[in-house]
C-alpha cells in the first residue's frame, strides 16, 4: 500500500474560508494543470503543471534588484518595470526572494497530499459548525488523480466531507480511482454542442456528458450542475435551453444548477504571467439575461441559483 | 419606514450642530448659590434648578418625548469645567459645530469660575503627577492620549451632555428595570422614609442624610418635568387641528403624567419611562442594558390584551432610534477626539442571552430591535447580540441581516466567554447571566457595577522602551528601570524577561493614574441620579463612587498594541536570537532609521509568520503575553480595594498610539497605525483569510479578560444569500465554542470608501464601523478613515 501522505502533486493555492464551494464553511485546493483551455478561464495559473513567475506590474517599483539575482539574465527594466522574457527563465524563484516589493511572486507549489491535508484539517472545528469540508478545484484535480484521490481519502479517514470541483473531462478509470472518495461533484457543463464545445474549451464534450450520467446514476453521488454564463459564448437561449433539458432528462429534476457569471479576473492574471490570452470578448453578462436564463431552468422544474 | 419616521429621519441630517448654552449657565447659577453646602446636595440642587428651567418641546409627530438640548439638534455645552481653548473651538467652528458670536462670548466668560479653582478633574489629577514620579510617564502618551500641561488632562471642552451631571468618566449601567417597574416615587419614598428613621450618631449617618436629602431633591424634580411634559402635551393637543395627532398628544399627556413617577403600565409608558431616565444618566457612553428584556413584559402583556401591534413596536423602537440621535457629543482636546475617532457615543444595547436558569432568552422584542436598525438606519444606538450555545439560528441571521447593510451592528458576545469571566471573579452564576455591557464591550452588571473610561495603554512604547535600556527613543527620557541594552541579551528569554519587567513597571505607573482619577471623581461628582439605583442604594445610602459595588470592576488597565508587540517579539526570537540571520545591531539601527538602508531586513522581519493566520509560533507568544498582562492586571488593588482587570478594546487608540510609536520589528513604519481591536492581526498581516484569524485568536486565553475586541471586515459579496449568512453565523459560532470573546463586521467595499473620501457630501449615510461603535465614515478624521480602507478584505472565492 502506498503511503498516502507521501504522494506528491502541485497545487497554487490553498484557499480558506470558501462560501461559494459547496455546503458549509470550506477549504479549497486549487491544483496545477488542466487538460481543457476554456477562452475564459479564470484561473490561467492552473493551466501548466509547472512553475511560473507571476508578475504584478503594479508593485513593482522599478529598482532593478532582481536583474542582478537572476542567474541567466532574463529580466530587464522595460518603461520602468521589470520584464521577464518568458523563453529564457527556468522558474528557479531567485527573484521572488529578492523583491521587496512583492511583485514577484512564484505560482505553483510542490507539496505532498500530506501537508494539503494538513491545510484542510486546521479548519476542521468550522466545519463542523457549518457542515463544511474541502474543496478541491483547479485547474482539473483530474489531471493530478493520484494526488487529488490521496488527499481526498486523507479528508475521508478524518470525517471531512469532501467535494470536487471538475469539468468531467477523465477517463472513467481515473474517475473511478478518485470517486470512491468523492461527497459531492461541483460538475462543470460548458455547452451542449459538441463542436462549439470543442471552440470554447478545445475540446469535445461527449466524454463529459457521459460522465455525468454514469457518476450520478450508477454511482449515484449528489451532483451539482455549474454553468459558467459566459455572453456570446453559451449564453444564447438554445444552448442553455439544451443544457436545461439536459439536466432534467438526464440526470433529474432535484440536481441543483447554479449559474455562474462571467467576470474578468483572468485577463489580468494572464498579463502577469507574460502568457498570451487566447483570442476572447466578452462582458460580464446583465442581472436581466440572467434572470431570463435562470427562468429557462425553472420551466424544466430545477432549482437554480445565480452564483456558486 | 413609515411616514412619520422619514421625516423624523430627514430632520437629523443637518450641517452644523448648534451649541447651547441654557444648561451650562443654569447649573452655575445654582452653584454659585450653594457654595457652602456638601457637594452631593450642591449637584443634586442644581440638577433641580435645570430641570425645572429647561427649555422643553415637543417636535412635531414624535411619539417619545423630551427633548435633549434647548434647539433641536443641539448640544448643551458641558457643565463640569471650561470650554475649549479658542484655536480647538475654532477647528471645531470649522467642522461640526456653530455657536453665535455672542454664545461664545457668554461661554467664554463662564471658564473664570472653572480655571484654576481646583473645581475639575484635571486639575485635581494633575495635583499628585510630581515631576520625579508621575508627570513624565504621563506626559509620554504611553497612556494615550497624552497631558500636555499638568491642569489640563485630555483637554477641556465638551458639548452634548444629558439632562443629569454625570459621573464623570465612570460608567454604570443603571437597574432600567427598577425605574421602569417601579417608578421613582418608589426612590423618593425610600429615601424618606428612611431620612425619618435616620439619627445622627455618627459621621456615617450625616453623610447618610446628605445622600438621602439630595435623592428626593433630584427625583422629584426629575418627576416634574415628566409633568411638565404633560402639560406642554396636553395644551398642544387643545390647539391641534388634527385629529390624528390631536390624539396622539393627549395620550402622550397622559403617558407623561404617569411616568417616571408612577410604575409604568403599558409598552408606550415603558419606553418614555425609559427615556426620560435614560436622559438623565445620558453622557458619551450611556448603555442600554438588556433592552428586549426588561421591556419584554410590557410587550407582552400588551399584545395579550391586544393594546398594541408589531407595527406599533416597530415605530416606537425608530422612535428611539431617532431620539437618541438627538443626542450628539464631542468631548476633549485633539488628542482626545482623535482617539474617539467622529462623534463617538457608545449606546450599546443588548438582546439575547440567557435567562436567569440559563435558558435561550431570546423573544419577539429581540428580533424587533434588529428590525429597527434594519428598516431605520441609523449609527445608533448600537445592538450587540448575546450568543450562547442555544442561540436561535433565526436570530443569527436575522442579526447578519443587519450587519449585511453595513451598518457595522450588530456586535456577538459570548456568553461563554463572559460567563466564565465574572463567575471566576467571584460572581455567582444566577447573578453573572444578567450581564450586558457599557462602553463599548466592558461586562457590567445592572445596579452593580462600574466601569470607567480610562485612558489607554500602548504597549508597543514598552517594546521601544526595552529595546533602549528603558529610554524613550524618540525624547532620550530614561522613563523606565534599566533593564539592559538590546546589544547586551544572551537569549531570548532575557529579551522577554526585561520587557516584562518594564511592562510591569509601567502598568504599576498607570495603576496609580487610575487611582488618582477614581479618587478625584469620588470628591467631585457624587450622583444621586445614578447612585440611588444602585443595589440597596437607600439602605447603604452612600454614592456609588463612595462605595465598593458588589462586583467591583471599577478599575481596569486597558491595552492597545500587543499584537505589534507579539509580532516584533516573534521576529526578535526567531531572526535574532535562533537562526541569527539579523544581527542585534542592525536590527537596532534598522529600527531607528526607520527602515531606511534596510529594506532587506524588513523583508525578512515581514516574512517571520505574524498573529492572525494560525500560526502556532507567533500564537504562542501572544498567548504569552496577554497572560501576563492579565495576571499583572489582576495583581493591582483599585481605591475600592478590588483587583484592576484587565481588558483589551482600542476604542480607536490604535490610531493616535500607533503615531506616537516609532518602527517596531513586524516591519511596521513608525507611525503606522497598530491594529484595532484586540484580537485583529496586524493591518494587511493575514492572510489566510478569517479562519486564521480565528484560530489565532483563540490561541489567547480571552475569559480571563473583562472585553477583548476582534474587528473583521467583509466584502459583500460574501455575505449575499441567506445561505452566506449561515456560513457567516458558523464562523462566529466555531468561534465561540473555541474561546472567542467577541466579533464584529464591516461590510463595506473598498471602491465605496475610496469614493466616500473623496466626495464626503455624497456619502453622509455612509456607516462603518470603528473599534466599539458604528458612525459616519465621512466625520472620521482621515487617518482613521486611511485605515479602515487598508484593513484586509476577506473576499470569498466566487
Ligand atoms: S520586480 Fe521587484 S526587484 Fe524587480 S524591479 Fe520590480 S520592484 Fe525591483
Ligand atoms: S525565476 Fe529564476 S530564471 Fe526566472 S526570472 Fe526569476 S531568477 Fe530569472
Amino acid at each position: 500500500m502506498t503511503n498516502l501522505s507521501a504522494v506528491e502533486g502541485m497545487i497554487f493555492n490553498v484557499q480558506h474560508y470558501c462560501i461559494h464551494d459547496g455546503p458549509g464553511i470550506r477549504t479549497t485546493v486549487f491544483m496545477k494543470g488542466c487538460p481543457l483551455r476554456c477562452l475564459w478561464c479564470q484561473n490561467p495559473e492552473s493551466h501548466s503543471m509547472c512553475h511560473q513567475i507571476f508578475f504584478t506590474a503594479e508593485k513593482c517599483a522599478g529598482c532593478g534588484k532582481c536583474i542582478p539575482a537572476c542567474p541567466i539574465g532574463a529580466i530587464h527594466i522595460q518603461d520602468g518595470k521589470a520584464v521577464t522574457n518568458r523563453n529564457l527563465c527556468q522558474s528557479c524563484g531567485v527573484c521572488t526572494t529578492v523583491c521587496l516589493h512583492e511583485a514577484r511572486n512564484m505560482m505553483g507549489t510542490r507539496v505532498s497530499a500530506g501537508e494539503v491535508f494538513n491545510k484542510i484539517e486546521q479548519d476542521k472545528i468550522f466545519y463542523e459548525e457549518s457542515g463544511g469540508g474541502a474543496t478541491l478545484s483547479g485547474g482539473e484535480p483530474l489531471f493530478q488523480s493520484e494526488f487529488a484521490a490521496s488527499v481526498l481519502s486523507l479528508c475521508k479517514k478524518a470525517g471531512i466531507h469532501t467535494a470536487l470541483e471538475t469539468s468531467g473531462y477523465a477517463r472513467w478509470d481515473i474517475l473511478q480511482l478518485v470517486l470512491p472518495y468523492v461527497d459531492l461533484l461541483l460538475f462543470d457543463l460548458k455547452h451542449m454542442d459538441p463542436s462549439e464545445h470543442q471552440k470554447c474549451t478545445g475540446v469535445s464534450n461527449e466524454l463529459i456528458k457521459d460522465n455525468v450520467i454514469r457518476i450520478y446514476h450508477q454511482q449515484k453521488k449528489p451532483v451539482i450542475i455549474r454553468i459558467p454564463v459566459i455572453p456570446g459564448y453559451n449564453d444564447s437561449l438554445e444552448n442553455i435551453e439544451a443544457t436545461a433539458e439536459f439536466v432534467a432528462c438526464k440526470l433529474g429534476a432535484s440536481v441543483p444548477v447554479n449559474l455562474l457569471p462571467f467576470h474578468r479576473l483572468g485577463e489580468s492574471k494572464n498579463e502577469r504571467m507574460g502568457v498570451q490570452g487566447l483570442l476572447f470578448n466578452s462582458i460580464p453578462p446583465s442581472e436581466q439575461h440572467l434572470k431570463e436564463l435562470k427562468e429557462i431552468f425553472v420551466s424544466h422544474g430545477l432549482t437554480v441559483q445565480i452564483g456558486g | 419606514m413609515n411616514e412619520r419616521l422619514t421625516k423624523l429621519k430627514d430632520r437629523l441630517k443637518v450641517d452644523k450642530y448648534p451649541i447651547c448654552l441654557e444648561k451650562a449657565s443654569l447649573i452655575l447659577d445654582s452653584y454659585k448659590q450653594t457654595e457652602g453646602l456638601p457637594t452631593v446636595l450642591r449637584r443634586a440642587m442644581s440638577t433641580a434648578h435645570y430641570l425645572d428651567h429647561k427649555s422643553i418641546f415637543i417636535e412635531d409627530g414624535e411619539l417619545l418625548v423630551g427633548n435633549v438640548a434647548s434647539l433641536p439638534m443641539g448640544m448643551e455645552a458641558g457643565s463640569l469645567g471650561p470650554t475649549w481653548p479658542e484655536e480647538d473651538l475654532d477647528d471645531l467652528k470649522k467642522g461640526s459645530l456653530y455657536i453665535s458670536p455672542e454664545d461664545e462670548t457668554r461661554l467664554r466668560a463662564m471658564d473664570s469660575y472653572w480655571l484654576g479653582q481646583g473645581r475639575t478633574l484635571d486639575e485635581r489629577q494633575g495635583l499628585y503627577y510630581d515631576d520625579d514620579h508621575l508627570w513624565p510617564f504621563i506626559k509620554s502618551g504611553i497612556l494615550c492620549p497624552p497631558w500636555n500641561r499638568k491642569e489640563q488632562g485630555r483637554g477641556p471642552g465638551t458639548a452634548g451632555v444629558g439632562w443629569g451631571l454625570g459621573i464623570g468618566l465612570s460608567l454604570i449601567l443603571p437597574d432600567y428595570a427598577k425605574v421602569i417597574n417601579e417608578g421613582l416615587n418608589k426612590v423618593i419614598g425610600d429615601a424618606r422614609a428612611e431620612l425619618t428613621n435616620l439619627r445622627y450618631t455618627d459621621t456615617e449617618a450625616i453623610k447618610k442624610a446628605d445622600f438621602l436629602k439630595a435623592t428626593v431633591i433630584a427625583f422629584e424634580a426629575i418627576v416634574r418635568i415628566g409633568k411638565r411634559f404633560g402639560d406642554l402635551a396636553s395644551g398642544m393637543a387643545r390647539e391641534e387641528k388634527d385629529s390624528v395627532r390631536k390624539n396622539e398628544l393627549q395620550r402622550i399627556a397622559e403617558t407623561c403624567y404617569r411616568v417616571p413617577g408612577e410604575p409604568a403600565g403599558t409598552f408606550r409608558e415603558a419606553m418614555q419611562s425609559f427615556w426620560f431616565y435614560w436622559m438623565m444618566v445620558a453622557s458619551g457612553t450611556t448603555p442600554g442594558g438588556r433592552f428586549d428584556q426588561f421591556m419584554y413584559p410590557f410587550y407582552k402583556k400588551d399584545r395579550e390584551m391586544g393594546r398594541i401591534n408589531d407595527h406599533e413596536v416597530l415605530e416606537l423602537l425608530e422612535c428611539l432610534r431617532i431620539k437618541i440621535m438627538h443626542f450628539n457629543f464631542i468631548n476633549g482636546g485633539k488628542e482626545q477626539r482623535d482617539k474617539w475617532a467622529g462623534i463617538a457615543r457608545w449606546h450599546n444595547f443588548v438582546i439575547g442571552g440567557v435567562t436567569p436558569d440559563g435558558a435561550d432568552a431570546t423573544n419577539e422584542l429581540s428580533y424587533l430591535i434588529l428590525e429597527a436598525a434594519l428598516d431605520c438606519q441609523t449609527p445608533h444606538h448600537t445592538i450587540t447580540v448575546r450568543v450562547h450555545d442555544k442561540t436561535p439560528e433565526e436570530l443569527m441571521i436575522k442579526a447578519l441581516e443587519v450587519v449585511r447593510t453595513g451598518i457595522g451592528m450588530p456586535a456577538f458576545i459570548s456568553d461563554n466567554s463572559y460567563l466564565d469571566f465574572l463567575t471566576s471573579q467571584g460572581v455567582s452564576m444566577v447573578e453573572a447571566r444578567d450581564y450586558a455591557l457599557a462602553g463599548c464591550l466592558d461586562v457590567n452588571l445592572p445596579g452593580k457595577s462600574r466601569i470607567n473610561a480610562f485612558g489607554m495603554f500602548v504597549v508597543p512604547r514598552i517594546f521601544e522602551i526595552t529595546m533602549n535600556n528603558g529610554v524613550e527613543p524618540k525624547t532620550g527620557v530614561q522613563l523606565g528601570p534599566k533593564t539592559g541594552e538590546f546589544a547586551s541579551f544572551e537569549t531570548f528569554d532575557d529579551f522577554m524577561k526585561a520587557f516584562k519587567e518594564q511592562l510591569c513597571f509601567f502598568m504599576s505607573l498607570t495603576n496609580e493614574e487610575h487611582n488618582i482619577l477614581l479618587q478625584a471623581q469620588r470628591d467631585l461628582y457624587p450622583d444621586v441620579v445614578h447612585s440611588a439605583l444602585m443595589v440597596d442604594a437607600i439602605k447603604v445610602g452612600k454614592d456609588a463612587l463612595d462605595r465598593a459595588l458588589p462586583f467591583e470592576n471599577g478599575s481596569a488597565l486597558n491595552m492597545v498594541g500587543m499584537i505589534n508587540v507579539a509580532d516584533s517579539m516573534a521576529v526578535v526570537k526567531k531572526l535574532v536570537f535562533e537562526e541569527r540571520k539579523v544581527s542585534k545591531k542592525d536590527l537596532h539601527a534598522a529600527l531607528a532609521a526607520n527602515w531606511e538602508g534596510y529594506e532587506d531586513i524588513r523583508r525578512m522581519c515581514l516574512a517571520v509568520p505574524k498573529f492572525g493566520n494560525g500560526d502556532a509560533f507567533v500564537d504562542s507568544i501572544a498567548c504569552e503575553l496577554y497572560r501576563f498582562w492579565a495576571d499583572t492586571s489582576n495583581s493591582f488593588r483599585s481605591i475600592y480595594g478590588a483587583t484592576v482587570k484587565p481588558t483589551a478594546i482600542s476604542i480607536t487608540a490604535h490610531a493616535p498610539g500607533g503615531s506616537m510609536t516609532g518602527a517596531t520589528p513586524d516591519g511596521r513604519y513608525a507611525g503606522d497605525s497598530l491594529p484595532d481591536g484586540s484580537m485583529s492581526p496586524s493591518q494587511g498581516m493575514d492572510l489566510n483569510g478569517p479562519t486564521g484569524v480565528i484560530r489565532s485568536a483563540v490561541a489567547v486565553d480571552q475569559s480571563s479578560y473583562q472585553a477583548t475586541l476582534l474587528n473583521m471586515k467583509f466584502h459583500p459579496t460574501a455575505l449575499q444569500s441567506t445561505d452566506d449568512l449561515r456560513k457567516l453565523s458558523g464562523l462566529i459560532k466555531t468561534y465561540f465554542k473555541n474561546g472567542g470573546k467577541h466579533i464584529q463586521f464591516n461590510v463595506v467595499d473598498q471602491e465605496t470608501l475610496l469614493k466616500a473620501q473623496k466626495n464626503p457630501e455624497r456619502y453622509r449615510d455612509l456607516i462603518v464601523r470603528v473599534a466599539g461603535y458604528s458612525t459616519y465614515f465621512t466625520i472620521l478624521n482621515k487617518a482613521v478613515q486611511d485605515e479602515i480602507i487598508e484593513r484586509a478584505e476577506h473576499r470569498s472565492t466566487v
